[in-house]
Order: C-alpha cells, then sequence, then structure tokens
C-alpha cells in the first residue's frame, strides 16, 4: 500500500504544461527528495500532494484513498493529514511561537490542556522551549525553521511536505538543520516528500530521489540511507 | 466550497446591486406605456446633431481634464514620492483634499474669488476681472475645477508606483546618467501603464460629471440630458440619450483593459518599509518647495480659506447646524454604515480579483469599475426603477436604497485596496493556515484580515469619504425627510445666503477629514508604541 | 487592535437598529411632501405645521441647480408606487402635468375658498396659494422703461435685453401661455422676434435679474421675487408690471399649488397638511419673507413693497390650456433653444 500514488498526473499554468502525465509512488515511511532545476514542477508537485491545486487530469492518492480525480480534489488540504514546511516558512508574523503551533491545534478544537501539552512536546522536540511567547520576526533563521517543523509537526501528521526550507540558511546551519530532519523523521516515522535544487541535501536527506525535468521524472534512485 | 460560496455570492450581489438596476433602466427606455417602442430612440437620432455637439463638449471637457491633471500630477507624484523635498507627507496629505469634498464645492469656493462680484471684481473692478468671472463660467472654469478635484487620483497613482520600481533598475541607470534622464527612460516608461490608467480614470470621472458643469452653466452631455428630463419628463428619452455615453465609457475601458490591465497587475504597489531609491534634490530642495507650496496654496488652501472667511461668523455656524444638524447626524451615520458595507462587499470582491478565481476575476473588477464611473444620477435612477415597487417599499423607502446605491458605485475602491493588500500578504501564510485545518473563514478572521488591517482600514476610510461626499445618488433616492448633507447644502443654495453655504461647506469637510485625522493619530501611536 | 476591530461591529449593529426603529411605520403621525418652492422659504413653514399639529413632516426639496432629478422627477418616477403625499408646486403646471399623468388626486380644501377661481382646478385637483407676478426688472438707469413683455422685440432694445431660459420654469409658462392667448403664429412670431432682436439667454431668472442689476442688461422678464430680492439689496433696479393697459394682455401670475398625490400612504395627514398650507397665515409669512409671495385671499397683510393681488391687471389664462400648450410647444422651444 503506497503512501502516495500519483497516476498520469498533468498539471497546467497558464501557457505552460507543468507536470506531464507524473506517475509516482511513495511508501509510507519513505525519505524522498524530488531535485531539480528551477521551474521543472518540484513545488507544484508539493502543491498537489497537499491538495492546494487541482490537477488537470490523473489521479491522487493518499493511503489508497482517493483525494483528487478528474480534474478536481476530491478531499480537502485539512483533511488529508499533511504537514508543510513552506520555502517562506510561512510563519504568522502577528502571532507568537506557541499560537503559531497551537492554531492548527485550536482550528481542530483539540481542548485546552492537551493543547498545550502538544504543544509543549513538540517545541521540547524541536528545542525552542525557551521561545513560546516570542514572536517569530525576533528569532533567528534557524530558529524559525524549527518553529516552521514545530508547527508541521504539531498534528501529527503523517505526511511532511518541505519545500527548499533550507535554501535561505548558510551551510553550518543548513547542516544541522538536516541532521533535526533525518531525526525527527526517524522518532515520528512519517513520509517525507522533500523538495530541493541542492544536491548536497538531496544526497544528504533522501533514502530515494527523484529527478524532475520539464514536469516528468527524469530518473529515480535510491540513496541508501535507512536514517 | 464555503470561500467559493462566498466569494461566488459576492460577485452576484454586485451585479444584482449595481447590474440590474441600470438593465433595468435600459430596458425600461423601450417601452412606454407598457408596449415596445423606439421612439425614445428615434428622439435620439433626430436630434443626433445636437447631442453629438454636447458630446463633442463633453469629451473636450474630460481630455483637458485629464491631459491637465496628468500633466500637473504626474510631476507632482515624482516629487513627493521619490524626492526629499521637505514636508512632502504633508503635501500629499493637502493635495488629496480635493478629492475628498464634492467637485461642486470647489466650484462655490472659487465662484466666490473670481465670479463676477466676488473677490477679485471687488479688487480689481476692470475687463480683466470681468474676462475672468466669465471665463469661469465656462469651459476654463470646468476645467480648472475638475483638474483641482481629480489631479489627485494621478498624483496619488503616480507616488504609489514610482516608489515601487526596482532600485536597482534606476542606480543602473544613474551610473550612467543623471536623475532627469533616468526618470524620464527608466522610471516613468516603467509606470506608464499605472499612469496611462489614472488618465483614463480621470477622464471618465469628468465626463460623467454633472455637479460642476451645472454650477458654472457649461453644457455638457450628461448635464444636458438630465436637464431635458427635468424639462420633459420622459424618462426614456434621458436613458436612451444615456445610452451613448454608456457606451462610451465601456468602449474605453475595454480598451483600457485589454491594452492596459496586465501591464498594471504586473506593477507591485509600494510596500511601506521596502528600500527605495529617493533623489537627493540638492540646490533645487527650496526652489522646488517654493513652487509646490505655492501651488498648494493656490490650487488647495486658497478656496478652501474663502470658505472659512466666508463662514466667519458665529451666526453662520448657528444658523447652518439648526438648518441643517439632521443631516449632518444622518450624513455620518449613512457613510458609516455603508463603508463597512463596502468593506464587507469590497474586501470579498478584492480577494476574488486577488485570487484570480477564472472566470469571474476579470468580469467582477471591470463591471466594478464600470459601475463607478458611471454618472451617479444614473444609478440613482435605475435603483428607483428596479426598487419603487409595493413589495421591495421597505427598502425603497428607507436608508437602505442609499446604501444599495453606495455598493453600487463606491465597491470598486475596496474592491481595489484589498486586491493590492492581499498582493503583498504571501499565499503560503493562507495556505498553511488551510494546512493546519483551519477553515476558508477562520483563516482570514485570524490570518489575513490581522495581516491586511492597514488596507481595510484603509479600504474603510476611502469608502467612507466617498459615501459622505456623494451627491448623484443621494439627491435621487434620497427617503423623503432624510436628506444627506451635501443635497442639504445644495437645496439650500438656492436663495442661500452665501455665509450659510460657506458655514456648511466647511463642516462637511470637517466631518470629511475629522476621522481620517483621528485614525491618522491613533495609528501613529500604535505605531510609536510597538 | 483586537478591541478595536470589534468596535465597528458594534457601531454598526447599533447604528442599523437605530435607523430601523427610527423608519419603522407605527411612529408619530406622518406626512410626506415634494416641495418645488425654495428650501429656505419652505422648510420653516413645514416647521411650523409640525409643530402646530404634531405630525411628523418628511421632505424632499427641489434642486433648481442641478434640474436633474428634482422633487416633480421622482413623483413621476414614482408613479406606480407613490411615497408622496402632497406635492407643493412652485407653478400651477406641474401640478396640471400630474393630473394628467393620473398621479394627483382631487381635494377640495376648505381653506382654498377665499381664492380666486382662476388659481384653482375646477375639480380640486390642485389649489394655487402665494404667487409670484412675472415682471419687469429694469435698471434704474434704462429710459424709457419697458412696459410689455413685446418691449423684448422693439428694435430700440436690441442686444441690450435678457431672457432666463424658456425651456425652464416660469419662462417657459409664460411662453405657453403667450401662445394659448395670441395663437401660434403670434407665439412663434414673437420668439422669432427674440432672436432677430438679440435677446442674449440666461440660465435663470436670478442670473436674469443679476445681469440687469449690474447694467450689463436694459430689462429682462423675471419672477417678482427676484426683483424684491435685488431691491432689497439696494441694487439699482425697479419692478415694472407689464402689459396694465387697457388692451393689453395683462401681467402673468404663477401661483404656487398644492397637489393631493393619488394612492399616497398617509392621505389624511397630507389632507391636513394641504389645508395648513391654503391659510391666510401661510399667505401672510411667505409674503413677508424674502421669498416675497403675493398672497391670493383678501385681506392678507403683506409687505408695502408687494402690490395686492386685486390691484394687477392679471393676465386672463387657463392652466390646464397652458400645460397642454406647453406639450405642444416645447419641441418648438427646445429647437429654438438650440437642442
Amino acid at each position: 500500500m503506497s503512501m502516495i500514488e500519483f497516476r498520469a498526473l498533468s498539471k497546467v499554468y497558464p501557457g505552460r504544461l507543468v507536470i506531464d502525465a507524473l506517475s509516482l509512488k511513495i511508501e509510507a515511511g519513505e525519505r524522498v527528495v524530488l531535485f531539480g532545476p528551477s521551474g521543472c514542477g518540484k513545488s507544484t508537485v508539493l502543491h498537489l500532494i497537499a491538495g492546494l491545486v487541482a490537477p488537470e487530469s490523473g489521479d491522487i492518492l493518499i493511503n489508497d484513498e482517493l483525494v483528487a480525480a478528474g480534474g478536481r480534489n476530491l478531499c480537502e488540504p485539512e483533511q488529508r493529514g499533511i504537514g508543510m514546511v513552506f520555502q517562506d516558512l510561512a510563519l504568522w508574523p502577528h502571532m507568537t511561537v506557541s499560537e503559531n503551533i497551537e492554531f492548527g491545534l485550536r482550528a481542530r478544537k483539540v481542548p485546552d490542556k492537551e493543547r498545550k501539552k502538544r504543544v509543549r512536546d513538540v517545541v521540547d522536540l524541536v528545542g525552542l522551549g525557551d521561545y513560546l511567547n516570542v514572536k517569530p520576526g525576533e528569532l533567528s533563521g534557524g530558529q524559525q525553521q524549527r518553529v516552521a517543523l514545530a508547527r508541521a509537526l504539531a498534528l501529527a501528521p503523517r505526511i511532511v511536505l518541505m519545500d527548499e526550507p533550507l535554501s535561505s540558511l548558510d551551510e553550518a546551519l543548513n547542516i544541522q538543520i538536516r541532521k533535526e530532519i533525518r531525526r525527527l523523521q526517524g522518532e515520528l516515522g512519517f513520509t517525507l516528500v522533500y523538495v530541493t535544487h541542492n544536491r548536497d541535501e538531496a544526497k544528504d536527506l533522501g533514502t530515494r530521489t527523484m529527478h524532475l525535468r520539464n514536469g516528468r521524472i527524469d530518473s529515480a534512485f535510491n540513496m541508501g540511507h535507512s536514517s | 466550497m464555503e470561500k467559493r460560496l462566498t466569494l461566488v455570492t459576492a460577485a452576484a450581489l454586485l451585479a444584482v446591486i449595481g447590474l440590474l438596476p441600470v438593465l433595468a433602466m435600459v430596458a425600461s427606455s423601450f417601452y412606454i406605456s407598457g408596449s415596445f417602442s423606439l421612439k425614445a430612440y428615434q428622439t435620439l437620432l433626430a436630434s443626433s446633431q445636437q447631442y453629438a455637439l454636447l458630446l463633442g463638449r463633453s469629451v473636450l471637457l474630460s481630455f483637458l481634464t485629464s491631459a491637465l491633471a496628468t500633466l500637473v500630477g504626474v510631476p507632482l507624484g515624482v516629487v513627493i514620492g521619490k524626492t526629499d523635498l521637505p514636508w512632502r507627507g504633508a503635501f500629499a496629505v493637502l493635495f488629496t483634499v480635493p478629492l475628498l469634498i464634492p467637485p461642486y464645492l470647489i466650484a462655490v469656493a472659487w465662484g466666490a474669488i473670481v465670479g463676477k462680484g466676488g473677490w477679485i471684481s471687488q479688487a480689481w473692478p476692470s475687463a480683466t476681472s470681468n474676462l475672468l468671472s466669465t471665463a469661469f463660467f465656462g469651459l476654463p472654469g470646468c476645467t480648472g475645477v475638475l483638474f483641482t478635484a481629480f489631479m489627485p487620483i494621478v498624483m496619488l497613482l503616480t507616488i504609489t508606483y514610482v516608489g515601487a520600481v526596482n532600485p536597482r533598475w534606476e542606480e543602473a541607470g544613474r551610473l550612467v546618467s543623471r536623475w532627469p534622464n533616468v526618470l524620464r527612460r527608466i522610471t516613468l516608461p516603467l509606470i506608464a501603464p499605472a499612469i496611462l490608467f489614472a488618465a483614463i480614470l480621470v477622464f471618465l470621472l469628468a465626463f460623467g460629471e454633472v455637479g460642476v458643469p451645472t454650477y458654472l452653466r457649461y453644457p455638457v452631455y450628461p448635464v444636458e440630458i438630465l436637464t431635458q428630463f427635468a424639462a420633459f419628463y420622459d424618462f426614456g428619452a434621458a436613458t436612451a440619450a444615456a445610452i451613448p455615453m454608456l457606451v462610451i465609457t465601456l468602449a474605453i475601458l475595454t480598451l483600457e483593459y485589454r491594452l492596459l490591465h496586465n501591464s498594471i497587475l504586473e506593477l507591485k504597489a509600494v510596500v511601506p518599509g521596502a528600500a527605495r531609491s529617493q533623489i537627493a534634490l540638492g540646490s533645487w530642495r527650496f526652489l522646488l518647495f517654493g513652487i509646490v507650496l505655492s501651488w498648494a496654496l493656490l490650487t488647495v488652501l486658497l478656496p478652501l480659506a474663502v470658505l472659512l472667511i466666508q463662514s466667519a461668523s458665529p451666526s453662520a455656524y448657528g444658523e447652518a447646524l439648526s438648518r441643517a444638524s439632521d443631516s449632518i447626524v444622518r450624513s455620518l451615520a449613512f457613510a458609516v454604515i455603508g463603508a463597512t458595507a463596502l468593506t464587507l462587499l469590497g474586501f470579498c470582491c478584492g480577494y476574488l480579483v486577488h485570487s484570480r478565481a477564472p472566470p469571474l476575476w476579470r468580469s467582477v473588477d471591470a463591471l466594478a469599475l464600470f459601475l463607478f464611473t458611471l454618472p451617479g444620477t444614473v444609478i440613482g435612477i435605475g435603483l428607483i426603477s428596479l426598487w419603487n415597487t409595493p413589495m421591495t417599499n421597505a427598502v425603497y423607502g428607507s436608508p437602505a436604497i442609499l446604501i444599495l446605491g453606495y455598493l453600487a458605485q463606491y465597491t470598486v475602491l475596496p474592491m481595489r485596496i484589498t486586491s493590492a493588500t492581499l498582493e503583498r500578504i504571501p499565499r503560503s501564510l493562507e495556505h498553511a493556515a488551510r494546512l493546519c485545518g483551519a477553515s476558508w473563514f477562520m483563516s482570514l478572521w485570524y490570518i489575513v484580515a490581522p495581516l491586511a488591517k492597514h488596507g481595510l482600514i484603509a479600504a474603510w476610510l476611502i469608502s467612507y469619504v466617498f459615501c459622505l461626499r456623494d451627491l448623484g445618488i443621494s439627491i435621487v433616492v434620497y427617503p423623503p425627510g432624510s436628506d444627506t448633507l451635501p443635497v442639504r447644502i445644495l437645496t439650500l443654495m438656492a436663495n442661500g445666503a452665501p455665509s450659510l453655504i460657506a458655514a456648511l461647506c466647511v463642516i462637511l469637510i470637517v466631518v470629511t477629514l475629522l476621522p481620517l485625522g483621528v485614525v491618522s493619530l491613533w495609528l501613529r501611536h500604535g505605531a510609536r508604541q510597538s | 487592535m483586537k478591541k478595536a476591530f470589534w468596535i465597528i461591529p458594534v457601531v454598526f449593529v447599533a447604528l442599523a437598529i437605530a435607523l430601523w426603529r427610527y423608519y419603522s411605520p407605527g411612529g408619530a403621525p406622518t406626512v410626506v411632501v415634494y416641495v418645488s418652492h425654495d428650501q429656505v422659504f419652505s422648510e420653516p413653514i413645514l416647521k411650523d405645521f409640525e409643530k402646530e399639529t404634531g405630525i411628523q413632516v418628511r421632505a424632499v426639496y427641489d434642486t433648481e441647480e442641478t434640474k436633474s432629478a428634482g422633487a416633480m422627477n421622482r413623483l413621476i418616477a414614482e408613479k406606480r408606487n407613490p411615497q408622496a403625499d402632497v406635492y407643493w408646486a412652485n407653478e400651477p403646471i406641474r401640478a396640471e402635468v400630474l393630473r394628467q399623468q393620473g398621479i394627483a388626486a382631487p381635494y377640495i380644501s376648505p381653506n382654498g375658498a377665499g381664492i380666486p377661481e382662476t388659481f384653482r382646478d375646477p375639480n380640486g385637483y390642485w389649489t394655487g396659494f402665494a404667487a409670484r407676478a412675472r415682471v419687469l426688472i429694469a435698471h434704474r438707469g434704462t429710459s424709457p422703461k419697458p412696459t410689455s413683455m413685446l418691449s423684448y422685440t422693439d428694435p430700440q432694445w436690441r442686444g441690450k435685453t435678457v431672457i432666463a431660459n424658456p425651456l425652464f420654469g416660469t419662462t417657459t409658462t409664460q411662453i405657453a401661455a403667450l401662445f394659448v392667448l395670441s395663437g401660434d403664429e403670434r407665439g412663434r412670431a414673437f420668439m422669432q422676434g427674440l432672436r432677430d432682436n438679440a435677446v442674449k439667454m440666461s440660465p435663470s431668472n436670478g442670473d436674469s435679474a443679476d445681469l440687469v442689476a449690474r447694467g450689463e442688461f436694459a430689462f429682462s422678464l423675471v419672477d417678482s421675487d427676484d426683483v424684491v430680492n435685488r431691491m432689497k439689496q439696494h441694487q439699482p433696479v425697479e419692478m415694472i408690471y407689464p402689459d396694465q393697459g387697457a388692451n393689453e394682455i395683462g401681467c402673468f401670475v404663477v401661483p404656487n399649488a398644492v397637489v393631493l398625490i393619488a394612492g399616497s400612504p398617509h392621505p389624511s395627514a397630507g389632507k391636513k397638511l394641504i389645508d395648513y398650507l391654503l391659510t391666510k397665515e401661510t399667505e401672510r409669512k411667505l409674503a413677508f419673507s424674502d421669498a416675497a409671495q403675493i398672497p391670493l385671499h383678501p385681506d392678507v397683510a403683506m409687505p408695502p413693497y408687494l402690490q395686492p393681488i386685486a390691484s394687477i391687471k392679471v393676465m386672463k389664462v387657463n392652466y390646464m390650456e397652458i400645460a397642454s400648450k406647453l406639450q405642444t410647444i416645447l419641441p418648438f422651444l427646445k429647437n429654438w433653444a438650440g437642442f
């Protein structure tokens, strides 16, 4: 049973075929890296998985459940059990770290006590315990990354998507955060789909790498990582 | 689902509130006593020569107004938006004041200066002052007044876009050339679509303007058409005669959409706090300051001062309040409700436009703009055609009809402000909220609205100003006994003492600007605290 | 900031509720009146009516400046669902048009009994009160003085006279009256005479009066209140009642007219307002106001600069005929005015 499956998926933006009859399968617990040059459709693949855009044709299945078909989404983004770290992190600047993380829990009406416990747990997991009442604008780049991760993990998603989250970090911090990501994925067991154009990140993070070009998979190979 | 439903409902509301009355009015022009008839259009064709002359006058007035507004507004916008001119913020506010008040008040003020029996003819009773006063009541006067009223549109759009040009492009030009050349060859060509759009908007607003040409006795097409049905009581004929105006407006807007719209969308409005290149004026600073100050004194402060001086007696204000306090309160109430309703509808339509949801967004945007450029009286007559029935009397006989008129005419303002504001908020913030499980309404309330709050406040304030200053719609449909202040001023003008009229004008200006001042101070206080 | 967000919907809802309660039916008795007489003069009369009767007056006032959608046009536009109870017209022709369009309802007020029959519709569709006379305003320096409406065509005044736009208001009505009295041929000849004698056209009676007061023109045909106002401002003008000679047509008099609207929402309050407007006291107030209206009831006190109606040789016309004639000559006048 695949966690994520694309069947002959196509996506068009005005004047451009971005995803061209793409088929792929991602198994549960995998760390899959989508690698390729700018404009090849990597981010679009993530948006399609998340349900933020609908495909023109083809099917998307998540955990064997059809979530998109016939040119429309059959399942809303908030129902897919997906956490996402965006390229610009998308931290809400007017909310504190704590409010950013617990927003999804509030939306799902998790009771107050349990909500606070889960926030604490996930903040401890990413190592941001002292920064709960601080706004993201007051944090460093690496700290903001952790907040974005914590928010994505707060709802215990089965799939986590990451769209070039480390592109703005310096090399040392990049390596450190990559290590964190591998650790968290190992501990929590979610399926990770990671987009990058950085070969080192691809080699380091993925158990499998798919090379995209012009909306199609050019090549795919296992990296031999198990953790 | 809720997002789609809400946005489609907003678009449908705009169509029902705005478009349907106009269509009803046009449809009724094809019927006389319940039978289909082309008589109104035959009458139109029979008088086509005279109407063509009037249409030519309207086009000339609009073209001159637009040309002048652009010639002055663009350099002014550049000087205020791009240089280190002293007091440039104050100048931006000052030059915007004429846009915030009914244009005919500007005509009243200038009439007291240059009109027969005005200040100039009293001080210099000569052939020159006679010539001046004769010219005022005609094309030059109309052009001057409308130019003063609408120039801020060009100035503000220039300021908005000139500050957003990528500073690297200008710096690359500065390496090989001086600022005037950089402005001429790089900056201004880049923002040309926005400037052209502003010029078109001024043209259309001047084209549909009724109050100023009427006051200044200059016969233009919309005034004469509406005057015709005051003389002949023939709504069908007047509606038929309004069709050429609608056609011209539609044609110009269609051209604008085809040629300019995408270019304007590619331009990004200035982001507060973002880095932008500023021109150091150096030795030109004081000269330009003097020129801008003189221009502000002449075109803005002088007419305002005239109104203040004419009204300068406690008895004038006492009489103004006793004659119009009820209409002052009503104007405020209607403007507050209208602005709130406009902000809500405008936000939904702005969100729709921002999301580029095909195929609706272009239609909604075009419709809103078209309704804005229609003369208010045309919309008012359309509202009567549609809403004056026994079944809908609860709406027609109440201020709700005014609110509907405001929604029809002014939705484009909060819509465009919302759309521009949302452009600055990364979509990923909303996407993140959705993935966290928030409904669309929840993400609007907790994420989008707080981040867009300055834009929403601006939308509300602009809507408030336009609702308060509205004349065209109000004069046609105000419920009996519920006239607004601009209408009250106009009705009291017939045989009302000049000091009374001036006092009422000053009160209208104060009531319009007061909330702007209060909000501005409050925002500044909030910014200092944070 | 969050608190501020809440203030707006609270204020909005409070205002909406207040307005809804204000406009809900079932409150104090109400009458709705559309008024073509200047608000400056008519509003005090209506406020007195409110005070004396306790009936709330809701008014729509005309704007001569825009002419775009005055009270009259609203009445016609609202014909299928009338909002007004009463129309206070500033001339009887508008009242006649309403009668012809089926918008007026008959009502003969007991207070109209003293008003001469010339100034009342025989079936009660409208009743005149408080009139203006169409007079000649002449600059004091003008010599000799004009004595007749036909002075406009006298070659000695070529290029020296002005008349208000004949498409609107009392000027139109007077020209239509001339057509009724003298016939179409002589009426057209008169209009041609105006053209031949280079008579200037001004936008309104007020503008005409100002032009004469400034000495730019010798005389003009205006309303009596326009002259009285300039005289009160000590401007160098005189008022001449035209055509007062034995074989002359007389001075055209334009009364205000009050009309009960057919199908109105508050007919009994409407009748009370009509009764009030037709009292001698109302005429007295309008005579002494800056409106300077001539009372039509006998024995009403008036200021010295007004002449009692009985002492004026009035043009003998039927306003119904004038209204019909107006409709037929309007295309001709439109053409004459350059449309």
